[in-house]
């Protein structure tokens, strides 16, 4: 019941901070497209022209890495518009009009999405046009409006920092935003996903602002001439992060793949792998590691099977499960070896070979073993305890693990287990 | 032929820089758009291993905009400083600048035939801008091309026509496409900005070439784990060992000889690669039994294509790799497994691997007989024609292995022994009658 509790509490909290930013969002447009609508609209040839950029950089949204979607050319677009100045310009938009602009673009581009079925996400758009707001209301309130590109550096030079100012506070809402969801989502330590946000937005974040400055720069230079400049290169930009996502996820299945075939040789029950790596993921969020070992150790899990195929055959009915220390160690090895002649995984190795160590034989005298060790060792054992078909309730099979505490696994990770099972984890 | 040809080369680069020095004013202007040139050298990705793609071209655009082509053509030359670091023959260290001031000289040519506008005209014709860039680019590209085509066919290593399709085609586009950003470069240099717009057009560069690097990056890490995953499979039969990889590399030189487009010689390959990963699910007792096998264990071995589609099924490979990894046992007379597929309704990749697969097969060691000669394995082919194989394609692989050669399996494994009792390799055509339940000529 306690837990059923939880898990309901879980969801329900899930679910708030997701309203929470479609509501300020929605509110927050409202109130600007109603200012808007009293003012008038000002310079209505670039309203016009930016959002249809925003609607379609909106439309073809895409999955860069793992984390979610992104639209590069709809926030490039948004953070533009925000910036624009003379000479392009009599009167720059003011921030209600932005957030107006950009609020019914964003909403004219899902719609497609949403009609076609594609994939979309409200929060996500919605983060976004509260970041550019932001941004508007930063750039606004630190540029005068004495400035314009008039081809001094004078203007040009002061203006040019405003705006990376500007998009540099969109970038830190969004990081901060991002990582209250992650934290929230995956229970990840909140330092821990700031500071992943941080680094993505160092990289992707970085690219997109920067179009974003270019877009902005060159518009109120040249006018409506510029979008379709800076769109081109843009456009090439995405080709080259859509190959890179479709290789990456063709890397990825690839390794699932490998893991399967285990379960094919009969080493594994159906979903086991899948179900280990699941776990190690929620201890590896659980204690807060960097996104690049998350990958290395959810990797580690899915092969720590792997060093079997070079044994001898299954027993029937997967006793392999039950097989003696020795053996799964040398098994680990094997796997291990077969991970590092790729090239390409050798740290992933080295979780793997240290992946049946007892914690006093290893890591509680070698610092140099892996934590991602310990946890794909704890996420093995509680796995075979709880997993399909063997069937022990998690609490009888936590007590188990608890005897092992400080012997056979590692007391950080075993803390990290009570903490991810007590918030209702289930495979 | 080489040196003379450089030598020509050189001396006209070096009659239109000197050009070019007596139209130009040299001051601190000249200075910064040599350093942009430099930047635009740095900033380089990797096509293919040995033909390295500078991203120049976005900077010489930008000098033609602000500064005209003959400043370009002068300041061409620092985009090939951030070579220098490489050791290279003395013939391309006279060839690599020269031909870099030619290619400006073009592309300049090409920008001033359009009309394109200089400095702050740029402002008042912005399509014109765009079109003489355009028209820059490709008369850089062009001129580029053909220079670097010339050196290449005398120097005799690389075809020019393979150069031209895998390095120079599919970076044209994208040049071009790049060229938008040297004019909004210029622009926003003339705004105000001067050497500092670099900085904005540079960000969006570095993030592009990070994307393709992480591409290549990414494609090499899969091909690195499916040869160690293949590895761990064979690691169950000695004999077997390397298998895969010969028969990938053989239907690589087939498909190759066939003439497949870039994508789908890839995915022959990996298709070649994975053939038998199936194998994973057939017990190591079966593979390694002594004598002859009974049905049900036949039917276990008969059942490995199908396994190794399910393994792979969920990696997005194109469709062809999964129906021939699936039929790569049917033979052209309908009496393979699984389906019974006859003649060309056998996928064309299955028919392919196929052949390698039995070429490879015979002529490495098994425990029940050393391996054969290649000569004599060709044969066995020639004669299976219509049997087993798609004639055509026996006809096409014997070409090849007649022209390139064969590595066959390396001497490593063990030497037949004849007290040893073994099963039948699936794949093993020699042995006819012990070879399968199904008592085919061509084994199971």
């Amino acid at each position: 019941m306690i837990l059923a509790g939880e898990t309901d509490g879980l969801e329900s909290r899930k679910l708030s901070s997701g309203v929470v930013i479609v509501v300020a969002c929605g509110t927050i447009g409202l109130i600007a497209l109603f200012i808007t609508a009293r003012r008038g609209l000002t310079e209505w040839p670039f309203a016009l022209a930016f959002g249809l950029l925003v609607a379609v950089g909106e439309m073809v949204q895409f999955r860069v890495d793992r984390s979610r979607n992104r639209a590069p050319i709809a926030t490039s677009a948004a953070l533009g518009y925000m910036m624009l100045r003379g000479p392009a310009l009599q009167v720059p938009p003011d921030l209600a009009q932005i957030v107006a602009v950009t609020g019914i673009a964003t909403l004219l581009g899902i719609l497609p999405r949403a009609v076609a079925g594609l994939g979309w996400d409200l929060v996500i758009s919605s983060r976004r046009v509260l970041s550019v707001a932001c941004a508007a209301a930063v750039f606004t309130l630190i540029t005068p409006d004495s400035l314009s590109w008039n081809g001094s550096w004078t203007h040009a030079l002061p203006l040019a920092s405003t705006m990376l100012l500007a998009v540099l506070s969109a970038g830190i809402v969004d990081a901060v935003v991002g990582a209250g969801q992650t934290t929230e989502r995956y229970n990840r330590p909140f330092p821990a996903a700031l500071r992943d946000e941080l680094v993505v937005m160092g990289r992707i974040g970085m690219a997109m602002a920067i179009s974003g400055v270019l877009l902005a720069a060159g518009t109120s230079l040249l006018g409506l001439w510029a979008p379709p400049l800076v769109i081109v290169p843009l456009l090439l930009t995405q080709f080259a992060f859509r190959r890179f996502a479709a290789a990456q996820r063709t890397y990825r299945a690839t390794v699932r793949s490998m893991a399967r075939s285990t379960e094919i040789a009969g080493f594994s029950s159906p979903g086991q792998n899948a179900r280990t790596a699941s776990l190690a993921v929620a201890l590896g969020n659980d204690l807060g590691l960097r996104p690049d070992r998350m990958e290395a150790l959810e990797y580690a899990a899915l092969l720590s099977g792997v060093g079997q195929l070079a044994l001898a055959d299954p027993s029937p009915g997967g006793a392999s499960l039950l097989r003696n220390r020795e053996e799964r160690q040398r098994a680990a090895e094997i796997g291990a070896s077969v991970i590092e002649r790729s090239g390409v995984l050798d740290h992933v190795a080295e979780i793997v070979r240290h992946s049946n160590d007892p914690y006093r034989h290893g890591r509680a005298n070698n610092s140099q073993i892996p934590v991602e060790s310990g946890i794909v060792n704890v996420a093995l054992a509680y796995e075979q305890l709880v997993g399909e078909g063997t069937g022990q309730s998690p609490d009888k099979a936590m007590e188990s693990i608890g005897l092992g505490i400080g012997a056979e696994y590692d007391p950080v990770v075993v803390e990290s287990l009570r903490r991810v099972v007590g918030r209702g984890f289930r495979f | 032929m080489l040196r003379p040809a450089v030598a020509v080369i050189a001396a006209a680069a070096s009659v239109v820089l000197v050009m070019s020095f007596t139209r130009i004013t040299i001051d601190l202007r000249v200075a910064t758009l040599a350093l942009l040139m430099l930047l635009g050298g740095a900033l380089r990705f990797r096509v293919l291993p040995n033909h390295p793609a500078a991203l120049d071209s976005v900077a010489l655009v930008a000098v033609f905009v602000i500064a005209g082509p003959w400043y370009a053509v002068a300041v061409a030359v620092f985009g090939y400083l951030p070579q220098l670091r490489q050791p290279s023959p003395a013939v391309k260290r006279i060839f690599n600048p020269s031909y870099r001031v030619l290619a400006a000289g073009g592309g300049g040519l090409a920008y001033a035939a359009v009309g394109g506008p200089v400095g702050e005209e740029v402002f008042h014709h912005v399509p014109m801008a765009f079109t003489a860039a355009l028209a820059g680019t490709i008369g850089h590209q062009l001129t580029n091309a053909a220079l670097v085509s010339i050196i290449l066919w005398l120097e005799g290593q690389v075809r020019v026509g393979d150069f031209l399709r895998s390095v120079i085609a599919p970076t044209f586009l994208p040049m071009l496409g790049y060229s938008a950003l040297g004019v909004l470069l210029a622009v926003m240099w003339i705004g105000g900005l001067g050497l500092s717009a670099c900085l904005l057009v540079v960000v969006p560069l570095i993030v592009v070439r990070w994307a393709l690097s992480q591409y290549q990056a990414e494609r090499a890490a899969q091909a690195a784990t499916l040869r160690a995953f293949i590895q761990v499979i064979e690691t169950k039969d000695l004999y077997t060992r390397g298998h895969s990889e010969r028969v990938s590399t053989g239907v690589g030189m087939l498909g190759r000889h066939l003439r497949l487009p870039e994508a789908r010689q890839n995915a022959l390959e990996h298709a070649g690669l994975l053939h038998d990963v199936g194998k994973v699910g057939v017990p190591t007792s079966i593979i390694r039994k002594p004598g002859k096998l009974d049905d049900a264990e036949m039917d276990t071995i008969r059942l490995h294509p199908a396994r190794g589609v399910e393994l792979i099924g969920n990696i997005p490979f194109l469709e062809e790799v999964k129906s021939a990894v699936l039929h790569h046992h049917e033979k052209y007379d309908g009496t393979g497994y699984p389906a019974g597929l006859s003649g060309t309704n056998i996928p064309y990749f299955a028919r392919i691997i196929g052949i390698v697969d039995a070429f490879d097969c015979l002529t490495s060691t098994r425990s029940y007989r050393p391996a054969r000669g290649i000569e004599e394995t060709l044969a066995i082919l020639e004669q299976d024609r219509y049997s087993h194989f798609d004639p055509q394609l026996v006809d096409a692989f014997v070409t090849v292995i007649r022209t390139h050669g064969w590595t066959a399996a390396a001497a490593e494994q063990p030497q037949p022994d004849a007290t040893v009792e073994a099963t039948i390799d699936h794949d093993d055509l020699s042995l006819g009658s012990s070879g399968g339940a199904a008592g085919s000529a061509a084994g199971p």
